[in-house]
């Protein structure tokens, strides 16, 4: 059985120069491979700029690779194809706030993705938009409301509405619990959670709780300064973490739990 | 006598409906040498008593208290210049959201030197002057775990990651070593091992120094590490409050019970994947604020007399304000 997404030696190199006759500043992202299967989790933690967000936005087509290949089903996503690949491969944007047009009502948000994408008519396109807002716990009135009339818990569904109404395979989302509270989040997580059950979803998240990526995700992908570091199966490394790098951040976690 | 004390803070906020109370009777206590955390989710009114204790509010608010003490000088009768020598010499402040509370348009570097108050750079001639607030500036730096200084004294706000802007909020804040250090969600977006640094040069602080912290946070894990007692606050109200391990073991709000609950991390006996203890709706805003208790329409053990605001009860040093509490049992 081929796996839902597999990445093979991605790899991506940013270069700066800075000034005249200054030194090239370089920032390299190491050939990453990973694969996941359809309804399984794979978190992504470490450093900030260890280059987690770049492999998110690798991941959606945002920015294209100097190497590797991205396999979707077993097929190869061509980089310039940007129609096929926003079809099935969804992004949650880290700030949910800024993320939505203050201009546009969230029907309108949702609609949008359907008319580039789809062939529905507007018809169909209601349907479609009504459907989504029931599937994450809104109400079908809320496509007349505008961003500022929404509460936060609110605005990180409707940025999940926007990632589900083209019925992706997977989804991409960088921090997506980060700015919430602790109540809010619960729900958003138990939501993620039961849609990934229902359409089996593969989900990909960018994360500092330690605490919810135990939870939630099956495999772990650690990274530092654009290398991976560790990857495995989330209890594992956990339990037997191999690298440095990866146990510092464990026992961290650990000390603040046990006292 | 304790350091700060405030007692049935009150805050009024005008709008199109009339006055809305933001905060209601708000009261809070910090002996000298304590680590105290105000917990609440945003839009509880943490930020606003932490403007209200620094007088950072707008002066059209009506603001009224039984009382509200810094050392037994009450600060709301004070003139505003001695407020001012007080808020220098002996509270700091580390606002939330530090790349926005920086100036834009100076390098952290002259941020942070002025920062420096005078009388501790009285040696020398006027000419070191400048010299010696650098090397205590590149101190403070080591101390809050910044080990490049001379790449990041030079940087702008803009220029530089979350993290190491709090960290110069942080180190600023220290510089002219405060008795109180009220720090309004200081770990907030971190990498966990920068999180532990943070707390651990809080917590060493507080041994060392005796220096009294007012945490504000929603993070729980980082307040459980640190805090001695903790403060619950919901929608301007204080639900409940006490000993930090008391409140751990036994919450007697159902709040504090479902805030404990929504972290996983609290929890060892939970399956992988299982859904996470919730309530239900989220925090209303302050133009629908519900009458009474203000958790009722949320609360599972809501019940009729929940419409009148519940007075505050005690148990030893427990203070819980609630009808129905976790340790009785529902009618």
């Amino acid at each position: 059985m081929t796996a839902l997404l597999s990445v093979q030696d991605l790899t991506y190199t940013i270069r700066k120069r800075q000034g005249w006759l200054g030194s090239e500043e370089r920032f390299t992202l190491s050939p990453v491979s990973f694969e996941i299967n359809a309804g399984e989790t794979l978190a992504i933690i470490g450093d900030n700029g260890s280059g987690k967000s770049l492999l998110a936005r690798l991941l959606v087509g945002a920015e294209r690779p100097s190497g590797g290949h991205i396999f979707l089903n077993g097929q190869k996503l061509d980089p310039f194809n940007i129609k096929q690949r926003c079809l099935n491969i969804r992004m949650i944007f880290q700030h949910s706030n800024e993320s939505l047009n203050p201009g546009l009502s969230v029907g309108r948000i949702l609609e949008e993705p359907l008319k580039l994408n789809t062939q529905l008519d507007a018809r169909a396109r209601q349907e479609k938009v009504v459907n989504t807002l029931k599937l994450v716990g809104l109400l079908p009135d809320h496509q007349f409301f505008y961003r500022h009339m929404l509460s936060d818990g609110q605005r990180q569904r409707v940025g999940l509405a926007r990632a589900l109404v083209l019925d992706p395979q997977v989804i991409v989302a960088d921090e997506p619990f980060a700015a919430l509270d602790p109540s809010v989040r619960s729900q958003t997580v138990n939501l993620i959670m039961a849609l990934q059950r229902e359409l089996g979803l593969g989900f990909v998240f960018i994360s500092h709780n330690l605490g919810i990526v135990r939870h939630i995700s099956d495999r772990l992908l650690v990274m530092q300064k654009g290398l991976v570091v560790e990857s495995g199966k989330t209890e594992t490394v956990f339990n037997w973490p191999k690298s440095e790098y990866t146990e510092k951040l464990v026992m961290a976690h650990q000390s603040l739990i046990n006292r | 006598m304790p350091l700060l004390d405030i007692k049935n803070l009150t805050l009024e906020i005008e709008s199109t409906q009339g006055w809305i109370k933001a905060l209601d009777k708000v009261s809070l206590q910090l002996e000298g040498g304590e680590v105290r955390a105000l917990v609440g989710e945003s839009g509880s009114g943490k930020s606003l008593i932490v403007k209200s204790i620094v007088g950072a509010i707008p002066e059209h608010w009506r603001i009224t208290a039984d009382r509200m003490s810094w050392k037994g000088q009450d600060l709301i009768s004070m003139s505003s210049d001695a407020r001012r020598r007080i808020m220098r010499e002996d509270i700091a402040v580390i606002f939330q959201n530090p790349v926005n509370s920086l100036d834009p348009s100076a390098s952290l570097g002259e941020q942070l030197m002025e920062s420096i108050p005078d009388h501790l750079l009285d040696k020398g001639w006027f000419w070191q002057r400048a010299a010696q607030r650098k090397q205590i500036a590149v101190k403070l730096l080591h101390k809050v775990g910044i080990k490049e200084h001379s790449k990041y004294l030079q940087a702008y706000p803009s220029a530089l990651p979350d993290d190491i802007c709090q960290k110069f909020m942080i180190a600023s804040a220290l510089a002219a070593s405060p008795k109180l250090l009220i720090a309004d969600d200081p770990t907030r977006g971190m990498e966990v091992t920068t999180k532990v640094q943070i707390l651990k040069l809080l917590t060493r602080l507080n041994k060392i120094r005796g220096l009294s912290i007012l945490f504000v946070s929603h993070d729980l894990l980082a307040i459980s590490n640190m805090a001695n007692t903790m403060t619950v606050l919901y929608c301007g109200q204080t639900v409940e409050s006490g000993k930090m391990h008391q409140l751990r073991r036994r919450p007697l709000h159902p709040y504090t019970h479902a805030l404990m609950e929504s972290a996983p991390s609290f929890r060892k006996d939970l399956p992988p994947k299982s859904p996470l203890a919730t309530l239900d709706g989220t925090i209303p805003t302050l133009q629908h604020l519900p009458i009474g208790c203000r958790l009722g329409p949320r609360c599972p053990r809501a019940q009729r007399e929940c419409v009148k605001v519940p007075e505050e009860r005690r148990i030893h040093n427990h203070f819980y304000s609630c009808h129905f509490p976790l340790h009785r049992s529902l009618k």
